[in-house]
């Protein structure tokens, strides 16, 4: 396939926006994508905080974590509240699950990374996360500051992907629509821009093939047609100067010839 | 417009570059963050439902135990509490049945008391009510007491914040455009120079040997494009004038042979003469190709190869840091300025020895070579699990690095001739500087989105791609030896050159302490301090990246200045002088603007002073350079220069934790201006007395 300069040009511009485009779209995309999560985060600790508030005024006037049954109420109020929750879940310090929304795990343990954070001295929140969720949680601690379980909401991974998934995708198509309309602009304008050169190209390769049909025509040295002025000014003035050459060269090289003829028939 | 000129047409194509990726980046930017900011609001909202219905759970079992509303006590202090554990919540209110502002934290009640007296005329229902007051989204939930609505919750958040949260957005998307307008300059100036203006200075060439009746060559182009076709019509011409001439040889020698006239013969043969004296054709029977080598060949994957290398720039310490360092002799901040001491020894070695290669081998097989480190350098910096290994990779990569640049250099000297050996180093010194921009910008803003490790994948990938490009690129240099690069080596008796007090003078007193500045400081001491106030990776970058853009525009005026009014030891002087002052400023005023000026004033300095330090050598080393040439003793120069980036990092490292971040800026500030005064104090007597010792010698 034959690559004229403007569609060298062109390509060369459009790699160069596609791929502009496309990381300017994954560096916006991933930047969003932790603004989100942690905004969905924050919510999700927000809502676990609330229950570690009630769960902890109940177990400072006494009661044990076990004992608090409205606490089963309470999750599964905030469960139906939004949807989007997977589960809220509170364990003991042993890992023995007393309260979650979906009661048949009631009494089952939870995974041993989960008791991890409980071993800290911190008490601080904490993330939890594999493949299919993300997990908040706070420790649970008395007003002795003996740790005495955790509450962990649990929501899905990919929120982003899932809740505005299809939005992005319209904007991804929008995206791809701008570099297809640019595309286009492109190839006509780098062909408005390389216009000159290919016409003085052009121009010069007229020059030279009127220099040598002039000579194959048999015009005499002083009639064949010099090139335009604007061509014969390309390289500082020389094109027009070897055009005249090239011709003369030609003229000169035919008239030796046509000597040495008249010469060799003359003997 | 010359077509053997690149400018004019590079000028065309530049604008339409800016034309095709600047609108349509600020389209999809605005669509985006439109985008953004859409899928944004209904979590921002449902946060402020949440914080709501708690706030109301709270009040209402108050108001439930008989307190009335405007009695609660301590409201102001827990508001205060939910606030600053909630940063996207602007205020919190509590207002009675009236729309009176009983409690309001966060916001000035002028700014909502009106609005929230009409409000009131609709009872906000159970879900709450949203309305846009000024700047302010404000939610409003109901409050019940045993005798009904007693007073509404309000939740307010900023209507800007999560533009203000996306603002970065725009910095990223600013950068990568101004990037890719850097890369697109690189790659039209390759796409011009390869496929017009190179091709056309063969043809030029060869326009020039014809006007004067010489058709011994043509242009050796191949390409299937305009220039490529204008070229085959022009070797058709050529190919004709010569076809003429050779039919005329052969019948005249016919005729000198064969013809029994002698007069005949003779007569013919002066024909022959008068037709070579006028014009002179190739003697092997048919016309030669031209090919040329230009410097500008190598511009591209040089571009390519730096800016892979100094992706890492911006976060080089900060990957070192998070690191385990296993070296109980060395603390910490040694250890973490390990990878930077040891990349530069490798750039040192690198560079000594890359000569000697070069001279044997040709810049293209060095360049080949250079990149086999450089890319597993690369590759396995970014596996390292350890400060210790990582230092490897980095020495190894530095290796590389300087094998490449001394290949480029040599490659470089190799095609300029004389005249334009300025003009090719030009191009070198260019490329660098726009791949150092590129490079530390969009560094800083892949490690933060992608992480440290990939992002280094990506600087293996971007090694590779040089390689291959230089490789077809280069594919018919000749691989023999570089006469520059011969130049290089060592030879015996440079080491005298250390008599000549001014050089030594040059090197101990502005060569190193500006590499002690630029390893030191803003290799490593900046990044590690705009991280520890808080900066994200690519802020960090964004900061850094003043130093080359600074650099590139005061080292275009200084050479000029430096050209014109020959005041060189002037100009390195205020700037050794103007870069410790830069360096003192960062650490002596609080804030991130002092480093940032700390920054740019070390990049004016080194722009200012680079330049004319090499112009100088000529001048105070003249006998040196007329014994050993002038490449030998910038060579030694830039090799001894090298010692000052080693310790550099290793200086602010043991300053670090006697004196914190701080306190080492200040110490390494100290000795850069300290030494830039003892330079200038000397430099003023650099006119004075005999020349060097040598002198006498030669004389």
């Amino acid at each position: 396939m034959s690559w004229s300069l403007s569609r060298k040009v062109s390509v060369a511009l459009i790699a160069i926006l596609a791929s502009t485009m496309l990381l300017t779209a994954l560096f916006g995309y991933y930047k969003f994508e932790d603004e989100v999560s942690s905004l969905v985060r924050s919510r999700y600790s927000f809502v676990a905080f609330t229950i570690k508030k009630r769960v902890e005024d109940s177990l400072n006037l006494g009661f044990a974590l076990r004992q608090l049954r409205q606490v089963q109420d309470a999750i599964e109020l905030e469960k139906t509240r939004d949807e989007q929750i997977v589960g809220i879940e509170i364990y003991d310090s042993r890992g023995e699950i007393l309260f979650n929304s979906d009661r048949g795990r009631i009494g089952a343990s939870v995974p041993d990374e989960w008791l991890l954070p409980l071993a800290e001295p911190s008490g601080q929140p904490f993330a939890l996360m594999d493949e299919d969720s993300h997990a908040v949680g706070l420790p649970l601690v008395n007003n002795l500051g003996k740790v005495e379980g955790a509450v962990v909401l649990v929501y899905p991974a990919g929120y982003v992907e899932r809740e505005l998934g299809g939005a992005l995708w319209g904007l991804a198509t929008r995206m791809a629509g701008i570099v297809a309309v640019f595309a286009v602009l492109t190839f006509v304008v780098a062909g408005v821009a390389l216009g000159p050169v290919r016409r003085r190209l052009a121009a010069m390769e007229t020059a030279l093939a009127t220099a040598v049909t002039n000579h194959a025509a048999g015009a005499a040295p002083d009639g064949a047609a010099p090139p335009s002025s604007d061509v014969a000014a390309e390289f500082d003035g020389h094109f027009g100067e070897f055009v005249a050459k090239a011709h003369e060269a030609l003229e000169h090289i035919k008239l030796s010839t046509d000597e040495v003829e008249r010469l060799d028939r003359l003997a | 417009m010359r077509l053997d000129s690149s400018r004019s047409l590079l000028v065309r194509l530049l604008m339409l570059a800016v034309l095709v990726l600047v609108p349509p980046m600020g389209f999809a930017s605005f669509m985006a963050l439109d985008r953004f900011e859409q899928g944004m609001n209904p979590e921002l909202d449902r946060k402020a439902a949440a914080v709501g219905r708690d706030l109301v759970v709270q009040v209402e079992r108050a108001v439930a135990y008989g307190i009335p509303l405007d009695k609660l006590v301590g409201v102001d202090e827990f508001f205060a509490q939910v606030l600053s554990g909630n940063p996207e919540i602007r205020y919190l209110g509590i207002t009675g049945t009236d729309g009176g502002i009983l409690f309001l934290r966060g916001a000035l009640s002028g700014q909502l008391a009106d609005h929230y007296r009409q409000q009131m005329a609709v009872p906000a229902n159970v879900e709450g009510k949203t309305t846009r007051i000024g700047d302010f989204v404000d939610l409003a939930l109901p409050l019940k007491g045993r005798s009904g609505l007693v007073g509404s919750v309000h939740v307010g958040f900023d209507q800007g914040y999560i533009s203000s949260r996306l603002f970065s957005i725009f910095y990223d998307i600013a950068v990568v455009l101004g990037a890719s307008l850097i890369v697109a300059f690189e790659i039209l100036l390759f796409v011009v120079v390869f496929n017009v203006s190179g091709p056309m200075k063969l043809v030029a060439e060869v326009i020039d040997q014809g006007r004067k009746g010489d058709f011994t060559r043509l242009p050796g182009i191949r390409a299937d494009d305009e220039v490529g076709h204008f070229a085959r019509v022009f070797n058709a011409t050529m190919r004709q004038v010569d076809n003429a001439y050779r039919g005329l040889m052969a019948y005249i020698d016919e005729v000198r042979t064969g013809h029994f006239d002698r007069s005949v013969a003779e007569k013919a043969g002066e024909i022959a003469d008068r037709v070579k004296f006028l014009f002179r054709f190739d003697p092997s029977g048919t016309p030669r190709f031209l090919r040329e080598k230009l410097s500008s060949d190598v511009r591209l994957p040089l571009f390519l190869f730096v800016f892979a290398e100094e992706i890492s720039r911006s976060f080089m310490p900060l990957y070192a840091q998070s690191l385990p360092q296993r070296l109980a002799w060395l603390t910490p901040e040694v250890m973490i300025a390990l990878p930077i001491a040891v990349f530069m020894t490798g750039i040192a070695l690198g560079s000594l020895w890359g000569g000697a290669v070069t001279e044997r081998l040709g810049s293209r097989r060095v360049f080949q070579i250079g990149l086999l480190p450089a890319v597993l350098g690369c590759l396995m910096s970014g596996l390292s699990q350890s400060v210790i290994e990582l230092s490897l990779w980095r020495g190894i990569t530095g290796l590389g690095y300087a094998l490449v640049t001394v290949a480029c250099q040599g490659y470089i000297s190799k095609t300029s001739s004389d005249s334009r050996h300025v003009t090719g180093l030009g191009s070198y010194v260019g490329a660098v500087l726009s791949a150092a921009l590129c490079g530390t910008v969009l560094g800083g803003v892949m490690a933060d989105r992608i992480g440290f490790a990939p992002t280094f994948f990506v600087s293996a990938g971007l090694v590779v791609v040089s390689g291959i490009l230089l490789g077809y690129l280069l594919e018919k240099a000749a691989s023999a030896p570089d006469a520059a690069a011969a130049e290089s080596v060592a030879p015996r008796g440079l080491s005298r050159i250390f008599l000549n007090w001014r050089f030594t003078v040059l090197v101990v007193f502005a060569a190193i302490p500006a590499k002690i500045a630029l390893t030191g400081f803003f290799f490593f001491l900046v990044p590690l301090v705009l991280w520890d106030s808080g900066h994200q990776l690519p802020e960090i970058a964004r900061i850094m990246v003043l130093y080359p853009l600074v650099m590139l525009v005061v080292s275009y005026f200084a050479t000029r200045f430096a050209d014109q009014w020959g005041w060189r030891v002037g100009q390195i002087a205020v700037g050794g002088v103007l870069g410790g002052v830069g360096i003192l400023l960062a650490a002596l005023f609080d804030g991130t603007l002092p480093l940032a000026a700390g920054v740019m004033l070390l990049g004016a300095a080194h722009g200012m002073s680079a330049a004319p330090q090499l112009a100088l050598v000529p001048d105070i080393c003249w006998v040196e350079c007329h014994h050993f040439g002038r490449t030998q003793v910038l060579a030694l120069l830039r090799t001894l220069e090298r010692v000052g980036s080693v310790i550099g990092p290793v200086l602010a490292a043991v300053f670090w934790p006697m004196w914190g971040t701080e306190g080492a800026i200040v110490a390494i500030g100290s000795a850069v201006l300290g030494m830039a005064a003892v330079f200038a104090l000397l430099a003023g007597r650099y006119g004075d007395g005999p020349h060097l010792e040598s002198e006498e010698d030669a004389a």
